[in-house]
């Protein structure tokens, strides 16, 4: 029997779901998102058994894990969790990581506390699903005061076409704790349609220091993410977040950081590379509920191919949070003559004595530095390459996880250079 | 080896700035380009090097000979041709070790090992007197004036030109700085390379001593000589040479 807290929760979020159409999301841009080409019902949870060893886990999961120290993994394949490590010398400590599912049934007042304190199931048609149908899901609760250098890792596998994936994500960081969370959402290239919609959450109490990173790389088949990201950061605390988006047919989320308490900071870093037919909608809220409180937001993108990326980031001050600093911007890199690009910065200040600063460009790549670069003998290809490559670099850094960097830094290198004849020819005939 | 430049008429924008320029310089040369301001020596240097900003409407650019007027940058330079630019450009997010690693392995069938590329980067550094610390650093971003220079003749020094042209690499330098660059292109001085340092100022030159001296006036060159040119200059100012080429033209 589920506590009554979730089937209430599920209860309502299936109202919601049912009530709801499909949405379409309209951007101030030039642009829709929509989802009409999405068949939902022919789409289902896939269940697995699970798994006693990484080496048994699908290739995709695999080959990203590579070989990690990790503090502990929870990967979901489909609708199941399917393996589940934590280092025991954590356990003792009080640390609990494992499926949303099993903290709900060995830990129902810690997770009560917590469980959608930041979201809502009235948030649209796909936050509804994710909150009532979610299955695994991934729990971590780093208790006051510990502290953990290796990073806790969390992977969602997709690796059938037809699979319809409700994830759930949530993790509390104790005061004064400090730790590292990754969260991986992988599938290889797929013949034909799945979908992921997602709903992560992480709390960060008074003084905690957390490094939050999220990898995207659906491949190249026709998967739907829609998504809902939130991280509410407390009294002192702070929190640096790096979201990666690397691949997904169309790709709709919602990543929203609160500082919500005095002395919170916030670093929130993004990075896209979106190719072929590929589209991309984020809105991200950087959101000072209270004064004296931080944040340094930089979202840098590229785009090849057809694809479409949208990126709307508000900074929200609300009344009364005064002496609140934060910033914004956001770049966007053209790569292909039909790839379309938007970058837009907003602002709400409903309070006085703050500094906010935003601001938006689209580019291409700049000419004078191919010239540079070949003036050095390196080829035109070459040059946009490792141009590209550098634009990057500093988002890349700011993982600050040398094996999560090479990752990134491998998989940008491998989409260039599948595209590469594309990108420099473009940057040739302009 | 040897930098032929024939009958060069280059324009932008509908406009002609060089108008007939003939030069040539070859291994082991060194040659001083002078001219006032805007007279068009960084126009030759960067046609030269094939920017697509400049476009050649008459004459050609050989190289041992063969006509490279319509060859891309890239191939200019690894056929043995180096420019060390004015104003360098900034790259973003490519530190200085990992640019010249691109650009050693560009001229290189196969790429340099690690420990080899690192042993030449140090030894060169060194005898620029940089610090290591700035291998680290992204290529110009933040660089003073001074440092931007000196990482140009570092990247002369990686990748051993046959012939290098040195657009006012002097200006923006103290004295102490030109020390060091002066003695960094004397030490890569040799039967090897040929030079072709432009300046508007003789300071460089007390350095690194032309063989040759051609002054640039208007998009034309209008005298040459040996380094006693370059002296005269210095004393008597660019009116002289002025009055001169008006007072030819006039008769
Ligand atoms: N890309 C360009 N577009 C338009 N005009 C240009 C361009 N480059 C140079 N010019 C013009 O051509 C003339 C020659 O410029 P150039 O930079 O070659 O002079 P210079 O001799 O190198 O001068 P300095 O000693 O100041 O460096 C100038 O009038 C300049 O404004
Ligand atoms: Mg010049």
């Amino acid at each position: 029997m589920p506590p009554s807290f979730l089937e209430q929760s599920r209860r309502s979020a299936l109202e919601v779901y049912e009530r709801e159409p499909l949405p379409t999301w309209r951007r101030s841009g030039f642009w829709t998102t929509t989802v009409r080409n999405l068949r939902l019902d022919e789409l289902e949870p896939r269940h697995h058994d699970p798994v006693a060893s990484v080496e048994e886990l699908p290739e995709v999961a695999r080959e990203a894990l590579a070989d990690d120290e990790l503090a502990g993994l929870v990967v979901q394949r489909g609708a199941s969790t399917v393996h589940t490590t934590l280092d025991p010398a954590l356990a003792e400590q009080g640390v609990v990581f494992c499926s949303l599912e099993r903290a709900i049934e060995e830990h129902p007042e810690l997770v009560a506390r917590w469980y959608m304190k930041r979201l809502s199931a009235d948030e649209g048609k796909f936050s509804a699903a994710a909150a009532a149908f979610w299955t695994g899901g991934a729990f971590l609760h780093v208790p006051a005061e510990v502290r953990v250098e290796r990073p806790f890792q969390v992977v969602y596998v997709i690796d059938e076409p037809g699979t319809a994936q409700y994830a759930h994500t949530l993790a509390v960081v104790g005061q004064f704790a400090e730790c590292s969370l990754r969260e991986y959402c992988l599938a290889p290239d797929l013949e034909g349609q799945a979908l992921h919609a997602g709903a992560f959450e992480l709390y960060c109490q008074t003084g905690a220091q957390v490094k939050l990173a999220h990898v995207q790389d659906w491949g190249s088949g026709e998967v739907y993410d829609i998504s809902t990201k939130r991280v509410e950061i407390g009294r002192d605390a702070h929190c640096s977040w790096v979201p990666i988006h690397l691949g997904g047919h169309l790709t709709k989320q919602q990543l929203d950081i609160v500082t919500a308490e005095q002395g919170s900071d916030m670093r929130h870093t993004g990075l896209y590379f979106t190719e072929g037919q590929e589209h991309l909608d984020l809105f991200t809220t950087d959101l000072h509920e209270q004064g004296d409180t931080t944040g340094d937001t930089v979202w840098k993108g590229a785009l090849t191919g057809d694809s479409r990326a949208s990126y709307e980031g508000l900074i929200h001050i609300v009344e009364g949070a005064q002496n609140t600093h934060t910033y914004l911007q956001t770049h966007s890199m053209l790569l292909s003559p039909k790839a379309k690009a938007d970058a837009i910065p907003s602002l709400i200040v409903q309070t006085d004595n703050v500094s906010a600063s935003h601001g938006g460009t689209v580019g291409e790549v700049d000419e004078e530095l191919v010239f540079y670069m070949m003036t050095r003998g390196i080829s035109r290809p070459d040059a946009v390459r490792v141009l590209v490559e550098g634009y990057f670099e500093p988002v890349v850094q700011r993982l600050d996880d040398p094996s999560l960097e090479a990752l990134v830094r491998a998989r940008i290198a491998a989409k260039l250079s599948a595209a590469e004849q594309q990108v420099a020819a473009y940057a040739a005939e302009r | 080896m040897s930098l032929e430049i024939q009958n060069l008429h280059v324009s932008t924008d509908d406009r002609e700035i060089l108008h007939g320029v003939d030069l040539s310089v070859a291994k082991g040369e060194t040659h001083a380009l002078m001219g006032p301001n805007g007279s068009g020596k960084s126009t030759l240097a960067n046609t030269i090097m094939g920017n697509p900003a400049y476009q050649i409407t008459e004459g050609r650019i050989l190289l041992n000979g063969e006509d490279v007027t319509e060859a891309e940058p890239d191939e200019r330079a690894r056929a043995g041709l180096f420019l060390a630019f004015q104003y360098p450009a900034t790259i973003p997010g490519v530190s200085v070790a990992n640019f010249l690693r691109t650009a050693v392995n560009a001229g290189r069938d196969e790429p340099i090992k690690v420990k080899d590329f690192g042993a030449l980067l140090r030894e060169n550094m060194e005898l620029l007197k940089m610090d290591p610390a700035f291998n680290k650093r992204y290529l110009n971003e933040g660089f003073s004036g001074g440092e931007k220079k000196r990482a140009e003749i570092l990247q002369l020094a990686m990748l051993r030109p046959q012939i290098a042209v040195l657009d006012e690499t002097d200006s923006g330098l103290d004295i102490d700085a030109l020390r060091v660059v002066s003695d960094g292109v004397n030490a890569l001085r040799g039967p090897d390379l040929g030079t072709l340092i432009i300046t508007h100022y003789t300071r460089i030159l007390r350095y690194v001593r032309p063989d040759f001296v051609h002054i640039m006036l208007d998009g034309r060159v209008v005298r040459e000589g040996g380094a006693e040119l370059a002296d005269q200059l210095e004393e008597q100012g660019y009116d002289f040479i002025r009055e001169e080429v008006s007072a030819a033209d006039a008769s």
